[in-house]
């Protein structure tokens, strides 16, 4: 590389990195990604439950005192999730009590009521009425609290053993280990957190292409609206300026990856520690987090996917920034190239779960999708290569060199061009001009 | 030795002749105007020597050499479109100009601290661009072309949307760059200044050059010479005089062109016993009557086609 387009690499990098921004943005960026990740669990803790009064309407007169002992769960103070009563129908009708305590639930001197009819051993309705009917976890878990129960009651009346049947049953349960056969020997391997790492590095990796990508429009137009394309034409090259552009914002990019992938790489090594310390208990999570594989290696591959997805999408974006003269005129050309990005997004959603089939390994030679497809692949079948991968690296090398080559000749046109926009027709005679 | 060389060069935008045959030529040394109306074809010209623009025919060649690309760190230019990246620290963006142009850090620091000192800029220096006037950010342009030490200059419209001062300033470093050897090609309309600063002139209207030359030659070729003479007494003469060709009253003054082929020195002689004279001057025809002159011949021409 030259001096001048040395120079070039020096001012997109620099004045990209020094900025605010950025660096807030990419201290804040693993925060956001944890938050995405671990989100759900992490405000389940902070928002803990407070405890509730709960009346029940016992019309079998035996349920009350076993749904209760199987209901006394504490909350993180020591109080009682649930403070239970019975609510004793005497000579009062259903209905009227139920209009009694539906009152009560509206000004809050109760927060829900349960009424267990007498003949539930066959209708097997129970009706919950409360405030708040979306705890999905609580009715869940009152759900099969009453199914324990009313089960329980139905085997004993056909004389089982029900103690011995849950347990046994329970004794019985299975666990499905998955291992992946390899050349290399076979690997242990969870299908959850594999999917979950696919899937988060591939939105990592189409949402830089696609930013990156933008910048690479914006640099372009900043300098043809600012009127600064004529002064640095005179000392440089068009094609030195263009790729000195491409170069320097990748490096942004780059740079940014490096923070996230350090990020990743101490949340699948530190993670658990961390979020236990945190208060979460959510033993599945924690399973996910401690099996997550983020290998150098599938980090090489990532840098490597993500530099093609870059330079293509990057080159057309520098393409597009010549042909226009401000960004509102852009957009109309970016959009479709944008949604071929989103695109590779989508296909990679099925490709991930069948990576070794030959449409996938078709899908993923077609260079637009390349990048993202050919790495979900290579991640989802971590440390095994999937077929083409070498292929694809070969295929789109050679798809970028033309392509650099045609947007050179765009590009070195369109930057000194004023005044109306070209059609798209029009832009492709210039790479004869 | 010709540093720049323009032969027979044409360029047509649509049915718009831009340029059309145009040829000069610019010994080394030399400050050398680019005379015109708006839309006379300036900076298609001066584009098409920084090959910004590629001329349909003709022949450029810069410093013997016809490929601008390996000579263009010798070459400092100011475009008529200019404008710098708003975002960066005036010093930051000096640097970067500069190293395009082949500078390195230390000296390139050293001649932008000289630079931006000279021009009164010193205080901006770590100040955003955006926050620098149009004219502060006019002179920090010309500081990035002229601080590389160009052996040929080409400044298009350098004096556009200065006030007088920093007009002057800029005339001065033009004129000190001159010293120093430099070659050096403006484009302007202004033309007291191109009377001031050019060695040689070329007035181009409508794509066409319409004269060129040295200015004294330019001025002796194309405008005839004419006397103000400040007096009390009978005017009559100005009437009876058999060599004055016409002549303007302007209060304190009168303005007589004389026909061809007459001297002042005759006009003089045959005053002296009729009136009292304060002021005698002869007066060379000033660039911009001869710019207007021509220009008007030329469109009145055209109207005659």
């Amino acid at each position: 590389m030259n001096i001048k387009t040395l120079a070039v690499v020096k001012r997109e990098f620099l004045t990209r990195v020094k900025t605010k921004g950025f660096i807030i943005g990419t201290l804040l960026l693993p925060v956001i990604f944890a938050l995405l990740f671990g989100g759900v669990f992490i405000f389940g803790a902070l928002f803990q439950p407070k405890g509730q009064d709960i009346t029940i309407i016992d019309q079998t007169g035996r349920i009350y005192g076993e749904f209760t002992t199987l209901q006394n769960g504490t909350l993180k103070n020591g109080e009682p999730r649930f403070r239970w009563s019975e609510f004793e129908l005497g000579d009062a009708t259903l209905e009227d009590t139920k209009v009694e305590l539906s009152a009560k639930v509206l000004s809050k001197e109760l927060d829900a009521y349960i009424v267990i009819p007498s003949d539930i051993i066959e209708s097997k309705v129970i009706a919950f009425f409360a405030r708040n009917v979306s705890d999905m976890e609580g009715i869940h878990s009152f759900r099969r609290s009453f199914s324990t129960i009313i089960s329980n009651i139905r085997l004993a009346e056909k004389g089982y053993p029900a103690d011995e049947i849950r347990s046994e049953m329970a004794q019985g349960r299975v666990n499905l280990e998955t291992i992946q056969v390899t050349e290399k020997g076979d690997i242990g391997k969870n299908s959850v957190s594999n999917f979950i790492l696919t899937y988060l590095l591939c939105y990592i990796l189409m949402l830089f292409i696609m930013s990156y990508g933008q910048m690479v429009t914006r640099s372009v137009i900043e300098e043809k609206s600012q009127r600064i394309t004529e002064t640095i034409i005179s000392s440089i090259k068009p094609i030195e300026l263009m790729m000195g552009k491409l170069i320097g914002i990748c490096m942004v990019g780059i740079t940014q990856l490096l923070v996230i992938a350090g990020f990743i790489l101490a949340f699948s090594l530190y993670g658990d520690d961390l979020l236990m310390k945190a208060g979460v208990e959510a033993p599945k999570l924690l399973d996910i987090i401690r099996s997550i594989n983020f290998t150098p290696v599938l980090f090489f591959y990532f840098i490597v996917f993500f530099l093609f997805g870059y330079l293509i999408y990057g080159a057309i974006f520098a393409a597009i920034g010549a042909m226009v003269n401000t960004e509102d005129e852009g957009q109309q050309f970016l959009t479709p190239v944008m949604m071929l990005n989103m695109l590779s997004f989508f296909v990679m959603f099925s490709v991930a779960k069948n990576p070794d089939t030959t449409a996938a390994l078709w899908v993923s030679l077609i260079p637009f999708f390349t990048p993202v497809v050919m790495f979900a692949r290579i991640s989802a079948l971590d440390p095994v290569l999937p077929s083409g991968a070498f292929i694809s690296i070969f295929t789109t090398g050679l798809f970028l060199y033309g392509l650099l080559w045609m947007v050179a000749k765009i590009y070195r046109v369109g930057i000194l061009m004023y005044g109306k926009k070209p059609s798209l027709k029009e832009a492709l005679k210039w790479i004869k001009y | 030795m010709k540093i720049v060389e323009v032969k027979n060069v044409s360029k047509q935008f649509g049915k718009l002749k831009a340029v059309n045959d145009i040829s000069f030529s610019i010994e080394k040394g030399k400050v050398y105007g680019v005379l015109g109306p708006n839309g006379a074809g300036k900076t298609t010209t001066i584009r098409m020597i920084m090959n910004i623009i590629i001329p349909d025919s003709g022949e450029i060649n810069i410093m013997g050499e016809s490929n601008l690309k390996k000579i263009n760190h010798k070459i400092g230019y100011l475009p008529e479109e200019r404008g710098l990246y708003r975002k960066m620290k005036v010093n930051d963006v000096l640097l970067f100009l500069g190293e395009l142009k082949g500078m390195k850090g230390k000296s390139a620091q050293t001649e932008i601290d000289f630079w931006l000192d000279k021009l009164e800029l010193t205080e901006w220096k770590k100040k955003k661009v955006e926050e620098l006037s149009k004219g502060m950010q006019q002179k920090l342009q010309i500081i990035a072309t002229i601080m590389p030490k160009p052996e040929l200059l080409i400044l298009d419209e350098p004096f556009l949307g200065l006030d007088p001062i920093n007009t002057q300033m800029i005339k001065d470093i033009i004129m000190e760059e001159k010293k120093r050897g430099t070659t050096i090609i403006f484009s302007t309309h202004q033309m007291e200044s191109a009377e001031r600063l050019c060695d040689e002139i070329m007035l181009i209207n409508k794509g066409q050059k319409i004269l060129s030359g040295t200015v004294s030659d330019v001025k002796s070729q194309f405008g005839s010479k004419y006397i103000q003479i400040a007096f009390t007494g009978d005017n009559s003469f100005l009437n009876e005089s058999q060599i004055i060709d016409h002549y303007t009253e302007f209060g304190n003054y009168v303005e007589i062109e004389l026909k061809a082929g007459n001297d002042p020195q005759s006009l003089l002689e045959s005053l002296v016993s009729k009136i009292k004279i304060s002021r005698f001057e002869v007066m060379e025809p000033s660039l911009h009557d001869i710019f207007i002159n021509s220009v008007q011949g030329e469109d009145e021409l055209g109207r005659m086609e």
